[in-house]
């Protein structure tokens, strides 16, 4: 066998020429990685891309999908097992290698220059960009580029002041004009409108036409598979749990295969007790970190166990509102109230002392500490709390009781109380930050994206324990994107567009059409409200 | 990488127990004292003796050991003030300033007890050196207080503020010790007035009372660190700033607590060597020699990880070092500037030893690589493929 050593020349262009249809472009064998501490992140993966192929990857977190994707992209190395390209054996030292082999990714979390502009993101790191840029040449390159693929995209925009959607976009055509053969994509629709969703499904279908094969790797977003790919890779704790054409599959099969259990899709909610008014929002404006309006006029009422579901796409204000009632944002006009109380302008932590509580979208960069341990994650809530905070010295003993509290009732996957946070997946660290907020029995309760990214499982629970706190009584604003979510826990339904709540609506009057137009800023026009 | 079957591979570390962490910190130091011997050699020197010479005098030494001691509660006080901005995750290079301002504090203390006029002016030392050390840590914590305000409420950065600050403080003392300076000696030298005799600093053991400062701020800042809720919210603070925001912490208070703090102790820094030191009593015509100093405090506090514990142990060896290295330096007839570059080598092995505290280094055998089953040979590119 002869090994592909990084000093042989390599073509890319003779080595990707004539493509088949139906062709193996990438094919994986027995891939195995185990971490050190002894978890089989990838135990004997076999796995492979066809030409012209969507062949999604679909798995719990957990199940091994970011360490498959890594080792495709060469940014972790298998134990065991190996890769070839059109049946070539390759070694991937680094995602340099990977991409030079004709291996594209697509980050979850964008990996652009948010000052510099769309043209510049793509060029960057390009062989092209070495020396002198030639921006005007590369420019009709991408041009054409996005042409044949039907992107539509700015390349003279900063990267900042784009939308999720159009920086996945810019991803996108920065992996394709670097030669990408094989795309391997992160959660795609994770951040995305439903309208951008769509724009992208429709992108993936062109891609594939074009002899690409495209690889995204989805951990709950059962519909798109089944929309979008023509195979569907399932793993489950490491292991390819069933690899098999879509239209063999439906969601309910995907589910069980994900979970090794059959899965209810529907989480029961009892009929609501409501109560006072706990929180009063009476014509809030607020601005957003660019500078312009980014709540405009906004104004509602929740209940004691109510939950008011804030549905949204993103960048509508619910990012701002959520920070405003959290006191970390400043209002511009208008006043809030807390149970009856004006808080307007109350600093962040007399909020949290009056109950209010807040679980931000951001759960790594805000919600938590990486570097903390979970006993000081849990204490973030508590560090004033004069009952864990004696003449300024914090009780351990009795934060490290309330911690191991938490993990319990919150069924938290971690060795113990001292480990680090971000030792944790994102679902056992949603569940640390939810059990911390929730552990301080808020009455009103701010959940910003509770289950986004979350696992089948972790949503569950994660939307079982939303329902909890509206049953004892907490008010409970919901900010989501998903509207199949939003329509199952609210109580009243918010749609949000452009800074404005466009209407309150009853959620038994709510219907998933009229609040997807309202979301999409349609259904102003057709009704001529203003 | 292979080697021979065996592959090497360089893994991230998840924990780092103590231990492991003293134990690389002993073995940068053999390897930096090692890497040096090569520098005594091409010095004409054998590296043994040169050793001998600059550990026997720094640490068992009777001359040597008071010296090396000042300079120790020196470099620690310095160390601590740049410890505590860096836990809440900012840059004090300031300390210099800070002590210079400490200095000229504790002076304006004596200069008000008419203590100017001569060194044998007599004055109640029960009443007069409290408020000395009092006006220094104050002095400092006021330098540094400029730069934590303007950090914590306009966020402008820490490291030019407290940069330029230096500079500013450094022609200060300059403006009040010489040329007809109003701190300026008696006898116009272009330094600063002797202290009073009745002022000198009591010891303890034989070393300026100030390492009392030391040990007590060691326990204080690992007890502030550990479980004090102040501490915890610097220590949130450095970490992420947007999480201490959203947990309610003002983090504009801590930017201003921690250069205060910080400040205050090069405050004391100052006390402790322009008026606490045997042999110096003011502030000397080579002052700056002494602010420079504190720079060091800043590898020192990297060093130690940010942990005032194991400040102790760094700066009592590059006190040592510093001390005995000049010594050295002088009795083998070594080229100018040798002890700084002991010194420079040994930081520098120190911090690039750090390297082992995020990484591991795995050597094991190679496994024989897996053949992919039912794929064609490998270089049978094109018929691969295809249903």
């Amino acid at each position: 066998m002869t090994r592909r050593s990084k000093h042989t020349s390599f073509d890319p262009d003779a080595f990707w020429a004539d493509i088949q249809p139906g062709e193996v472009l990438l094919s994986a064998r027995g891939i195995t990685k185990q971490y050190p501490g002894g978890v089989l992140a990838n135990d004997r993966i076999d796995f492979e891309v066809r030409a012209q192929e969507v062949h999604a990857v679909l798995g719990e977190n957990g199940a091994g999908k970011t360490t498959l994707m890594n080792i495709l992209f060469g940014l972790i190395q298998p134990d065991q097992g190996a890769i070839y390209l059109r049946g070539q054996r390759v070694h991937f030292r680094s995602p340099q290698d990977a991409i030079r082999y004709g291996i594209g990714m697509v980050h979850q979390h964008r990996k652009l220059v948010p000052a510099h502009s769309v043209i510049e993101n793509i060029l960057l790191g390009h062989p092209r960009a070495q020396g002198i840029l030639r921006l005007r040449e590369a420019e009709e390159e991408v041009a054409a580029l996005a042409e044949t693929y039907g992107f539509r995209v700015d390349l003279r925009a900063k990267v900042w002041q784009l939308t999720e959607g159009e920086k996945q976009v810019v991803e996108i055509l920065k992996a394709l004009y670097r030669g990408a053969h094989i795309l391997i994509m992160d959660e795609p629709t994770s951040a995305l409108t439903p309208v951008e969703t769509e724009k992208l499904l429709e992108s993936i279908e062109r891609m594939s036409e074009h002899k690409l094969g495209v690889v995204p790797f989805i951990t709950h977003k059962l519909p798109v598979v089944l929309r979008i790919s023509h195979r569907v890779t399932v793993l489950r704790s490491g292991r390819v749990a069933a690899s098999l054409d879509t239209q063999d599959a439906d969601e309910q099969r995907l589910a069980e295969l994900m979970v090794g259990r059959p899965v209810l899709f529907d989480v029961q909610k009892p009929p609501a007790q409501e109560g006072e008014p706990v929180v009063q929002v009476e014509g809030v404006s607020a601005r957003s970190d660019k500078g312009n309006l980014a709540l405009d006029n906004v104004s509602f009422t929740v209940r004691s166990g109510q939950i008011l579901g804030v549905a949204g796409v993103a960048g509508n204000g619910q990012h701002e509102l959520a920070e405003v009632l959290a006191g970390l944002r400043g209002v511009e006009q208008g006043r809030i109230l807390l149970n009856g109380q004006e808080i307007t302008r109350a600093p962040v932590l007399a909020r949290w002392q009056q109950g209010v509580g807040y679980t931000p979208a951001e759960r790594t960069e805000v919600g938590s500490i990486g570097e903390f341990t979970l006993v000081e994650n849990v204490a973030m809530n508590y560090f004033w709390d004069p009952d864990y905070n004696r003449h300024g010295v914090l009780d351990e003993a009795k934060l490290r009781e309330l911690t191991e509290q938490i993990l319990e009732e919150f069924r938290v996957a971690a060795p113990g109380p001292h480990v680090k946070a971000k030792t944790l997946s994102g679902g056992n660290l949603q569940k640390v930050i939810m059990g911390r907020v929730l552990s301080r029995r808020p009455r009103l309760l701010i959940a910003n994206l509770p289950a986004q990214g979350l696992d089948i499982g972790a949503t569950e629970f994660v939307q079982q324990k939303l329902l909890e706190a509206r049953a004892e009584g907490a008010a409970v604003i919901f900010i989501s994107e998903d509207l199949d979510e939003i329509l199952m826990l609210s109580d009243v339904v918010a749609p949000m567009y452009e800074g404005r709540v466009v209407d309150l609506i009853p959620a038994d009057q709510a219907d998933k059409e009229t609040i997807g137009a309202m979301i999409a800023g349609s259904y102003q026009q057709q009704e001529g409200t203003p | 990488m292979t080697v021979g079957g065996y592959r090497v591979r360089i893994l991230r570390r998840a924990t780092l127990p103590g231990w492991e962490a003293a134990l690389f910190s002993v073995l940068a130091l053999g390897v930096g004292l090692f890497l040096f011997g090569f520098v005594f050699l091409f010095a004409g020197a054998s590296p043994m003796q040169a050793y001998q010479e600059i550990f026997r005098y720094a640490f068992f030494n009777a001359n040597g050991i008071p010296l090396t001691m000042s300079r120790f509660i020196f470099l620690a006080l310095s160390t601590y003030a740049f410890i505590v901005p860096f836990r809440a995750g900012e840059w004090n290079i300031g300390m210099t300033g800070q002590i210079y301002m400490g200095g000229l504090a504790a002076y304006a203390v004596v200069y008000a007890f008419g203590g100017k006029v001569s060194k044998d002016v007599p004055l109640n030392p029960a009443l007069v050196l409290p408020l000395m050390v009092l006006a220094a840590a104050l002095g400092g914590a006021l330098m540094g207080g400029i730069a934590g305000y303007l950090k914590g409420r306009w966020d402008v950065n820490e490291i030019v503020v407290t940069m330029m600050l230096n500079f500013i403080a450094f022609w200060l003392v300059s403006h009040m010790i010489k040329d007809g300076g109003p701190f300026m000696n008696v006898g116009g030298r272009g330094e600063g007035f002797t202290l009073p005799t009745s002022l000198r600093a009591p010891t303890v053991l034989g070393m300026p009372f100030t390492i009392l400062f030391v040990l007590v701020l060691a326990g204080a800042l690992e007890f502030l660190f550990a479980r004090t809720s102040l501490g915890y919210q610097i220590r949130a603070a450095g970490l992420s700033s947007k999480a201490a925001r959203y947990a309610g912490m003002d983090t504009t208070r801590i930017s201003l607590w921690v250069f205060l703090l910080g400040g205050g102790i090069a405050g004391l820094a100052a006390y402790h060597y322009f008026a606490a030191v045997p042999g110096v009593y003011k502030i000397p015509r080579n002052y700056g020699e002494f602010g420079d100093l504190a720079f060091f405090g800043i590898i020192c506090g990297l060093i130690a990880l940010g942990n005032p514990l194991a400040t102790l142990p760094v700066a009592l060896l590059f006190g040592g070092l510093s001390i005995g290295g000049r010594y050295a330096q002088g009795k083998l007839h070594l080229g100018f500037g040798v002890d700084y570059a002991l010194m420079g080598v040994l930081m520098i092995t120190l911090v690039a030893f750090q390297f082992f505290y995020r990484y591991r280094i795995v050597v094991e055998p190679l496994a024989p690589e897996p053949r992919p089953s039912g794929t064609p040979a490998p270089s049978d590119l094109a018929s691969y493929g295809g249903e």
